[in-house]
């Protein structure tokens, strides 16, 4: 079995995403949310040499540019502001929640082999893995973690996932959808990026763990 | 690009309008007739939709819109522009109980409601999926400024949760979506397709399993979105934390956009032959939210509350409606319980303003403090528990009268049962709420002007179930 340059490309930002989990340093999150980022990038270039389309050249370098470059940026902006460096963590301590990811990203490769490789040359297993694998590790993070901040990063993750479980299994959709699902992840992390200083001037914390006081009878 | 300038260029001049140094008086009083505007605008688009019962009407690549589409964008746009409407007394209002001292926060509103409206239109109008999904998150993105409409710390948690837990859910919902594009990858249209038009055409020779697995997902993102349970948490705060008209537009509107996404997806489904996954997991799944819904109705303390799982009780409903494998059935419910629940909404945001709190054992006789706000408010709980004059009554029997087999025979009494538990305690509240003596000050003095929107749409409501209304949806 041949392994494309896409493929390394996607499981090496799985793994890289399963090291988010790991570390409560929200900095260093940030970083290695970066790397997966700019490695699905990569993987994406790969993808458009490989099928050689140029309307993937073009979503490359956006994702490049914008989920690897300017949402780190700023959110790095956004901790110094709030100066919360650390998240708590909640339910599983890091290094077994990251341990967890790993158990996550091999599972995620018995989940997808059923799945029906796509149309075409090349075979679709190890990209649909590190897709699947890529959510599974969003959601992890977001239920590990209590800090606002923490989980629109666990959002991201997810989002990253199904981006790569679209370019592997579909040969990426369609340029306008592409761009229209890209405006609204940025819109969408402005949005909550300004709620996050709301709820910083509001409760004095922005932890999520506290927000309680919306409850059933 | 003509259709692109029709269809906004109203709420993009609203937006522009609400973000200049005009007054918020006359914003008041020129965002409604705006929002008429567009109103017409968009019926003059769909006429021909409208008129004709089977055939698409093409406005571009990747955006059309047939006769039931055109009756949901219609529904919203009158939902919206009712809703704006009211809101210009709201606000009015909001000033003497002194709440809503920043005018920027109300330009800010009107500014994110016509955004917010224009992103439901363009769900209707998507033919392309991966196009309606942009619009179905856009609609979350624009709306959360509406939930936040008040600034403080309750509104601040229902934002954040609406936020995070419908965006997770629609991410699943995009999943899905993908699986369905995979599947059309596999011979049945070259290169795939993302239109539901050729997605319908071809249902039969889709890829079977990826497109059981990308329903799946579909109907668990889309679920979210429309609060179907247990994946409804965020929706009775969220409803209950914004403005009235915000929670009447949440409710009457956005409901249905998530709905009509599943049912279009369904459609798919249904029509390649495997029926068991859309007709059993819909209707199985709407029984058990209309009975967890009405459990959750009974012990209320909220008023917004109520009329919120009263919404997720008549998501359940449509749901089932959606798996039956009506579309005309599922529109005449969404219909008359969006008709009946913005009133509602409405007037209990009327009330909240009149009574100081939201909490239902501090409101207290409502028909003496004001007798026009009392009956219309009894009018619109009767219209959307499903009482004999009203639309919902009749879309209700409908729906239970075209459940056949077994399962949905099952369905068809959990679902009675439901109806019957939900009717008798938004009855008691209800009771509860009129009678008895005002036991506040009363703040805001009711005028004939709150109770305009509300009559009217309650006697709308009475239209669709007392005339032949229903037929035309039903050819």
């Amino acid at each position: 079995m041949t392994v494309t340059a896409t493929e390394i490309c996607v499981l090496t930002a799985a793994l890289l995403a399963c090291l988010i989990v790991g570390s409560l340093h929200l900095k260093v999150n940030l970083w290695l949310y970066a790397m997966s980022t700019l490695f699905i990038a990569l993987a994406t270039a790969a993808a458009a040499l490989e099928h050689s389309e140029t309307g993937l050249f073009v979503i490359a370098i956006l994702i490049a540019l914008l989920k690897s470059i300017a949402i780190p940026k700023f959110f790095s902006w956004a901790i110094d502001k709030l100066h919360v460096y650390r998240d708590l963590g909640a339910i599983i301590a890091p290094p077994l929640a990251m341990h967890a990811a790993i158990l996550l990203f091999s599972l995620s490769f018995i989940l997808t082999k059923e799945i029906p490789s796509p149309a075409g040359p090349g075979n679709g297993w190890f990209g649909a893995a590190g897709g699947i694998s890529l959510v599974f590790t969003g959601l992890l993070l977001m239920l590990t973690r209590r800090l606002a901040i923490s989980q629109i990063f666990g959002f991201l993750v997810i989002e990253n996932g199904i981006y790569v479980f679209a370019l592997t299994q579909t040969k990426g959709m369609p340029l306008m959808v592409e761009m229209g699902i890209l405006l609204d992840v940025l819109v969408g992390v402005m949005v909550s990026g300004l709620l996050l200083f709301k709820i910083q001037k509001s409760f004095e914390h922005i932890d999520v763990g506290q927000l309680t006081q919306l409850k059933e009878p | 690009m003509n259709f692109f300038i029709s269809v906004t260029a109203i709420p993009l001049a609203t937006v522009i309008l609400s973000l200049t140094k005009l007054k918020v008086e006359q914003l008041r009083l020129v965002v409604p007739v705006m929002s008429w505007l567009q109103f017409g605008v968009l019926t003059f688009l769909s006429l021909p939709a409208l008129q004709n019962n089977h055939s698409f009407l093409t406005f571009s690549v990747d955006f059309s819109i047939e006769k039931i589409g055109a009756c949901f964008l219609l529904l919203t746009n009158f939902i919206a522009a009712a809703s704006i409407t009211h809101a210009t007394c709201f606000f009015a209002n909001e000033k003497l109980v002194g709440r809503g001292e920043d005018p920027q926060h109300e330009k800010l509103y009107y500014a994110a409601c016509a955004l917010f409206v224009t992103a439901m239109s363009f769900v209707f109008l998507s033919d392309n999926l991966g196009l309606l999904w942009v619009s179905i998150e856009a609609t979350t993105l624009f709306s959360a400024a509406l939930v936040y409409f008040s600034r403080d710390k309750h509104s601040l948690e229902a934002t954040w949760k609406y936020l995070i837990i419908c965006s997770v859910g629609i991410a699943f919902a995009l999943l899905g979506i993908i699986l369905i594009f995979a599947s059309s990858q596999h011979g049945a249209i070259a290169g795939g397709s993302l239109s539901l038009r050729l997605l319908v055409d071809h249902a039969n020779e889709l890829q079977p399993k990826l497109l059981q697995f990308g329903y799946i997902f579909c109907l668990l993102g889309f679920g979210t979105k429309a609060g179907v349970f247990p994946l409804h948490t965020w929706l009775p705060d969220a409803h209950s934390e914004a403005p009235a008209p915000a929670s009447a537009l949440l409710s009457g509107a956005l409901l249905n956009c998530a709905l009509f996404s599943i049912c279009r997806v369904t459609e798919i489904i249904q029509v390649s032959g495997h029926s068991f996954f859309a007709t059993f997991l819909p209707i199985s799944w709407g029984a058990l939210t209309a009975l967890a819904a009405s459990f959750f109705l009974i012990h209320q303390v909220g008023i917004k509350r109520l009329w919120a799982y009263s919404s997720i009780e008549n998501v359940g409903i449509m749901l089932v409606a959606i798996g039956l494998g009506s579309p005309p059935l599922f529109f005449f419910q969404a219909l008359n319980h969006s008709l009946a629940k913005v009133a509602l909404f409405l007037l209990s945001g009327n009330i909240i303003q009149s009574a100081g709190t939201k909490e239902l054992k501090q409101i207290k006789g409502i028909l003496q403090v004001s007798p026009s706000w009392g009956i219309t408010f009894a009018a619109a709980a009767a219209a959307v528990t499903g009482m004999p004059p009203f639309g919902s009554f009749v879309a209700e029997w409908m729906i239970l009268s075209h459940c056949g087999d077994l399962v949905q025979r099952i369905a068809a009494g959990v679902l009675l049962f439901a109806l019957a538990l939900s009717f008798i305690a938004v009855s008691l509240h209800v009771g509860r709420i009129l009678w008895g003596k005002p036991k506040h000050q009363i703040a805001v003095l009711p005028t004939f002007s709150s109770t305009l929107i509300p009559l009217l749409l309650c006697i709308f409501s009475l239209l669709a179930g007392s005339t032949c209304l229903p037929t035309f949806f039903f050819d």
